[in-house]
């Protein structure tokens, strides 16, 4: 009677195929076993009617020793290891006429059981194994003869097993010396640091060695050591292996509240790994290298913490190695739209679409303006909305994705949720680019034109690089500096294929800060408002502070807003302690005075006879503009940032407004604090050009301008 | 990578026949008979008539061991080609289909998918196909073998695989054999999704470029695939010709009746399965809705003839599970069935289904063999579809109504009205519309002008016109 025994790696997708196979080898009077690596039972019940079916020892049955060694073994092995410690195949292979291996997973199971039984057929199917099985059953005779090359394990069994219990000897070796255990001696690391940097190891050893190192150093405490050795195994690497070395000592320096000297080293390095990719064709493994390099070039320690950001001091140099890069490349081609913005017909309203929910803090006036307006239909598109917010998910990395591959699924989701919208719309305003703008981007328009206003913290992030400004009709600004940056930044902003650009202040309705200060003795009150981040930069007013107080100890300074959250990044923390150390002594001497955060700004600002601007950077600052509307005389530092370029405070405000040091603003301060009358004049004026200049009853034109009115060029 | 390569060194070719001053015609035909393949029907008509347009023919195909690796063998087949033929059998195998685990190294059989994909890549590096483009050196060392042994007067070339190319143009560089380039359902046209299959400035586009601008001739199966490359090629229009499959007469029985009232429905498909399986799940659905619903077909029956998967997933890939969780329904899946017992076949069908992928470049054999049967014809294809031109004029015909289940239901139950209700005039009017698809009368005139073509007008023997499938019938003993 012929025996077959069948291995199966992986849970059968065709059961009816399976269960008719083994009906017909029953029909055909064959013994059928069946090894399976799965519960044969919970997934394949119907095949162990028809046979007798065993599953291979589980991990667990085996032992921990097993566990580690298959840890370590390749996966496609790990089914042969069970398989050779079961005394049930051990048995049933002996006996069988045909090993059949039904998928590609039990293969090299079946391969091993070959070397060792080689008087059976192994085949790989149920088409095979049912010829082998008729060619037996057509010359029994034929198969019962002993012969010398079927008896006997095939000598290349014995080999293969010498050299895979030596490989595994060499494997746990490894392991133990290269482990954190190990990393906690001297003398191993010192050996480590001389071992990969030795001439003549092959590249990927040497990088996935160091890695492996460097990795557990950093663990075990010894960052010092793993930085050492990463940069010593710099020179004996490739440009591709470098970064992923050096990755995790970036990130212990970021988390540390440092910028790393080598952060770029390590972005360029995965530059080049995604353009590996994009060669091969590969884009779904380019997109995580890109999404790392975008999270090490706009960490908030590298742009926001700090006080200065490699990309406002520089733009084309710190973007070079993005927009150099394939990806980069990729991701900034224009798919453009297959018919141009049309503006709406005459006879129906103008129906705006305006994107909400994601943060609308600048939005009320505008949204308040033209639903009210007559000849004008609004709606709003809340991407809070429950039905939204799959199709925001994960974007980011969906958006790399769409851009690298040139198409997505996720487009296609988009195109479903947004697209009656745009359909309806004539006008579609996007406050923020960020994600509700290039997830927009990821679809054509239509004939629908598109409007997105960039603010501020974008420009230091990787929205403006995701999003496709072909399919953008008009960006806004709220400042020339702002555009200064953002053109600097994404060069294809100016691409002939790009948006038309214009500045256009924010919308604020300030005519509600005009309101009486209490007293003469308000002018010795000193106000900051907003402090929520280290860009406030409030220990510059402390400076002012106390400089003015040196002279004259009436002048206190009263800071409005939420305290810097300690919590956000170790130099926020660090800033947070310093701060806290110079509050201490003002606080107590009554000098300073934290309000918290307020509701009622006006009325906040009614003691207030000096509004501060200490801002590192700012794109326009709206309360200190708020502050000059209630009659506060205004004092801007010059945002350091911007400062010295074409654009910056000094060009946005009255230059006798700002200021380069803490000294300067005092003596501004003191002189027209030095009488009420002096004061209260240079408050007046100072209300009356931001009313003038800034008051929504002014602003509202440009936008009216730039929404209502035929596209014109570029301001 | 081929085992090929390794046996190549042992080959002793056939004997070259010499017959007087009769012209010698290498026909390089991989799938030729005995090979169980529905291309093997064409090519064993275009040898036989060329044998009868007076020229010897030496056909040369691949080991019958490397197709029982594919969809197997059907000798019946053989039996239908002309004595006279001498067949060429070359050790060259498809690698990716073995299933012998004992050939595997150890490497191969841990990681599979990285050895079919590493074998796919080195073949490319020899000739712009997968899986074929490897045997490019044997088979160009072959031709050169034969050329050497008798000279070759016309090579008559049949793709796919299309690697026969590059064996092709190795004669024609070497030796000047004027050739014929039999393109069938082409290469650059992607006759499944309807567009181009590659550039022409890509390297397959290149190797197309030269080898047809070099060709004597070039056929092609039908009017839409001839046009692409009249577009393509404008300078080639003059050698363009379409030589359509047609039906062999020997496999259509000489009578169909209406089904008698009593007797259950049976609806056939005859052909590999090699359709996508949503389009197999269409009209699984459609057969299922359609025997619910309809009286007539409730004891009806679908039998599916064909080959099902290759290589280690013979009989056991998703078609297979769908037609056996199919079963419930009344569809029956019978395997293969030889050449010389498909006219049986269609004797016992009431009406047929006809189950073809693509779109307007395809056409498929099938469809006038279906016609030719005069039984009634569903369509389970895209409505675009050069069947459907074909078909047109076909009175049995339920029209093309696309891969919507519902709309199958419908054609199933017109099918079931005609089956029942067509008289025995219809069935002859319909009969009547397929007999200008007869194979022999596609392949004598193309077989007749390259006659021609190379050796001047009257050529050495004028190919005898005779009725459709005569010869054919005779030569397999039948009347």
């Amino acid at each position: 009677m012929i025996e077959i025994l069948m291995v199966m790696g992986t849970v059968p997708g065709r059961v009816a195929v399976l269960t008719d196979a083994l009906e017909q080898f029953r029909a055909k009077g064959v013994i059928v076993r069946v090894a399976t690596t799965f519960d044969p039972v919970e997934n394949t019940p119907a095949a162990t009617e028809l046979a007798e079916v065993h599953r291979l020892p589980t991990s667990a049955e085996l032992g921990s020793r097993f566990v580690r060694m298959a840890k370590r073994a390749n996966p496609a092995r790990r089914p042969w290891l069970r398989a050779q410690r079961d005394p049930w195949v051990r048995r049933h292979a002996k006996r069988a006429d045909v090993l059949v291996a039904l998928d590609a997973h039990a293969l090299h199971t079946v391969w091993h059981l070959a070397q060792r039984h080689r008087r059976a057929d192994a085949v790989y199917g149920i088409a095979p194994a049912l010829r082998a099985v008729e060619k037996r059953s057509a010359d029994p005779a034929r198969y019962r003869r002993p012969r010398l090359n079927t008896t006997g394990p095939a000598p290349v069994v014995l080999a293969s097993a010498t050299r895979s219990q030596t490989v595994d000897l060499a494997k746990r070796v490894f392991e133990m010396s290269t482990g954190k255990r190990a990393m906690k001696l001297g003398p191993v690391r010192w050996f480590w640091q001389g071992a990969v940097t030795a001439p003549g190891l092959p590249e990927r050893h040497r990088g996935r060695i160091a890695r492996r190192v460097t990795g557990n150093m950093l663990e075990s405490g010894h960052a010092a050591s793993a930085k050492r050795l990463a940069l010593a195994a710099q020179g004996r690497l490739g440009p591709t292996t470098r970064g992923p070395l050096l990755d995790p000592i970036v990130d212990a320096e970021l988390s540390q509240g440092k910028v790393s000297e080598h952060l770029m080293t390590v972005v360029r390095s995965h530059l080049k790994l995604a353009d590996g990719f994009l060669k091969k064709r590969n884009p779904g493994k380019a997109e995580p290298h890109v999404l790392r390099a975008f999270n090490l070039m706009f960490h908030r320690i590298v742009q926001f913490d700090g006080t200065t950001s490699p990309l406002a001091e520089d733009p084309e140099k710190f973007l070079a190695p993005l927009h150099d890069s394939e990806a980069g490349r990729a991701m900034a081609a224009p798919r453009g739209r297959q018919s141009p913005a049309a503006f709406p017909p005459a006879g129906r309203p103008h129906r705006m679409l305006f994107f909400t929910g994601l943060n609308d803090n600048f939005l009320g006036p505008i949204l308040d303006r033209y639903e009210a307006m007559p000849g004008v239909e609004v709606r709003r598109l809340n991407l809070r909305e429950e039905s939204i917010l799959p199709v925001l998910s994960n974007g980011r990395t969906n958006v790399v994705q769409h851009l690298l591959a040139g198409s997505s699924k996720r487009a296609d989701e988009v195109q479903e949720a947004w697209g009656p919208h745009l359909d309806w719309a004539d006008t579609v305003f996007v406050d923020w680019c960020n994600l509700g703008a290039a997830m927009l981007t990821m679809i054509d328009p239509g004939t629908t034109r598109v409007v997105v206003r960039l603010h501020s913290f974008e420009a230091f992030s990787w929205w403006p690089h995701l999003t496709d400004w072909s399919r953008v009709d008009d960006l806004v600004f709220v400042s020339e500096h702002l555009r200064d940056l953002a053109l600097a930044a994404v060069p294809r902003l100016g691409a002939p294929q790009g948006p038309r650009t214009h500045m256009i202040n924010n919308a604020m309705e300030l005519h509600r800060y005009v309101t009486p200060k209490v007293s003469a003795d308000s002018r010795f009150t000193l106000g900051l408002v907003g402090l929520s981040s280290l860009a406030k930069d409030p220990r510059w007013a402390l400076a002012v502070l106390r400089e003015l107080r040196r002279r004259d100890e009436r002048y206190r300074l009263k800071l409005i807003g939420d305290a810097l959250d300690p919590k956000l990044s170790p130099a926020i923390e660090a800033y947070v302690r310093e701060l806290d150390a110079e509050l201490a002594e003002l606080e107590s001497s009554g000098a300073v005075v934290r309000t918290g955060r307020t509701d009622d700004v006006p009325g906040a600002l009614t003691d207030v006879g000096v509004i501060l601007s200490t801002s590192l950077r700012e794109s326009f600052h709206c309360a200190l503009v708020e502050g000059a509307a209630s009659g506060a005389v205004p004092v801007v530092r010059d945002w350091p940032f911007f400062a010295g370029r074409p654009h910056s405070a000094r060009t946005l405000f009255p230059s006798d407004w700002v200021v380069g040091t803490p000294e300067e603003a005092a003596e501004r301060i003191l002189a027209l604090t030095a009488s009420e009358e002096v004061w209260r004049e240079a408050g007046r004026a100072a209300s009356a050009h931001v009313l003038s200049t800034w008051d929504w009853s002014v602003t509202q034109k440009d936008f009216d301008r730039l929404l209502l009115e035929p596209p014109a060029t570029a301001d | 990578m081929n085992n090929g390569r390794t046996l190549w060194d042992s080959l002793k070719l056939p004997r070259p026949r010499r017959s007087g001053a009769r012209p010698h015609l290498v026909y390089l035909a991989i799938g030729f008979p005995p090979a169980a393949k529905s291309c093997a029907y064409r090519m064993r008509e275009t040898a036989n008539q060329f044998a009868a347009a007076g020229w010897d023919v030496t056909a040369v195909t691949i080991a019958d061991e490397a197709w029982e690796r594919e969809h197997g063998l059907d000798h019946t087949l053989s039996q239908g080609v002309d004595p006279s033929v001498r067949v060429v059998k070359l050790p060259l195998f498809r690698d990716d289909l073995e299933t012998d685990i004992r050939s595997f190294t150890e490497q191969r059989a841990l990681a599979h998918k990285d050895y079919l994909a590493e074998l796919r890549k080195q073949d490319l590096k020899v000739f712009p196909e997968p899986v074929f483009g490897g045997w490019r050196p044997a088979l160009e060392k072959a031709l050169l073998q034969i050329h050497r042994e008798r000279h070759v007067d016309l090579l008559v070339t049949t793709c796919a695989p299309y690697v026969n190319l590059a064996a092709t143009w190795k004669l024609w560089e070497t030796h000047r054999v004027p050739y014929v380039v039999d393109f069938r359902d082409g290469w650059s046209v992607d006759v499944i999704n309807n567009g181009e299959a590659f550039f022409r400035e890509s390297v397959s586009g290149q190797w197309e470029t030269k080898l047809l601008t070099a060709a004597v001739a070039i056929w092609n199966v039908n009017e839409p695939i001839s046009r692409w490359y009249r577009e393509r090629y404008p300078e080639l229009a003059h050698k363009m010709r379409v030589v359509r499959n047609g039906y062999d007469a020997a496999s259509i029985p000489a009578q169909v009746r209406p089904a008698p009232p009593d007797r259950p429905l049976t609806f056939g498909y005859l052909g590999a399965l090699t359709l996508p399986v949503p389009l197999l799940d269409a009209v699984l659905q459609g057969w299922r809705t359609a025997r619910a619903e309809d009286p007539a077909l409730a004891d009806a029956r679908f039998e599916v003839r064909g080959h099902i998967g290759t290589g280690w997933a013979r009989g056991a890939n998703a078609h297979a599970e769908l037609l056996r969780a199919a079963a419930v329904d009344g569809v029956l899946v019978g395997g293969s069935v030889p050449k010389a017992e498909v006219v049986d076949l269609y004797s016992r069908w009431d009406a047929v289904v006809l189950m073809v992928t693509g779109g307007r470049y395809m056409t498929s054999g099938k469809v006038y063999e279906y016609m030719a049967t005069g039984l009634p014809v569903v369509s389970a294809h895209e409505a675009d579809h050069d069947a459907s031109t074909v078909l047109s004029t076909y009175p049995l015909w339920t029209g093309a109504v696309g891969l919507d289940p519902a709309e199958l239901t419908s054609a199933f139950r017109r099918a079931a009205a005609m089956a029942r209700a067509a008289d025995a005039a219809e069935r002859e009017k319909a009969r009547a519309e397929a007999r200008q698809y007869a194979r022999e009368e596609q392949l004598i005139p193309a077989v007749r002008e390259v006659t021609e073509l190379v050796l001047g007008a009257g050529g050495p023997t004028a190919p005898q016109s005779s009725p459709a499938g005569a010869r054919v019938l005779a030569r397999e003993g039948r009347s």
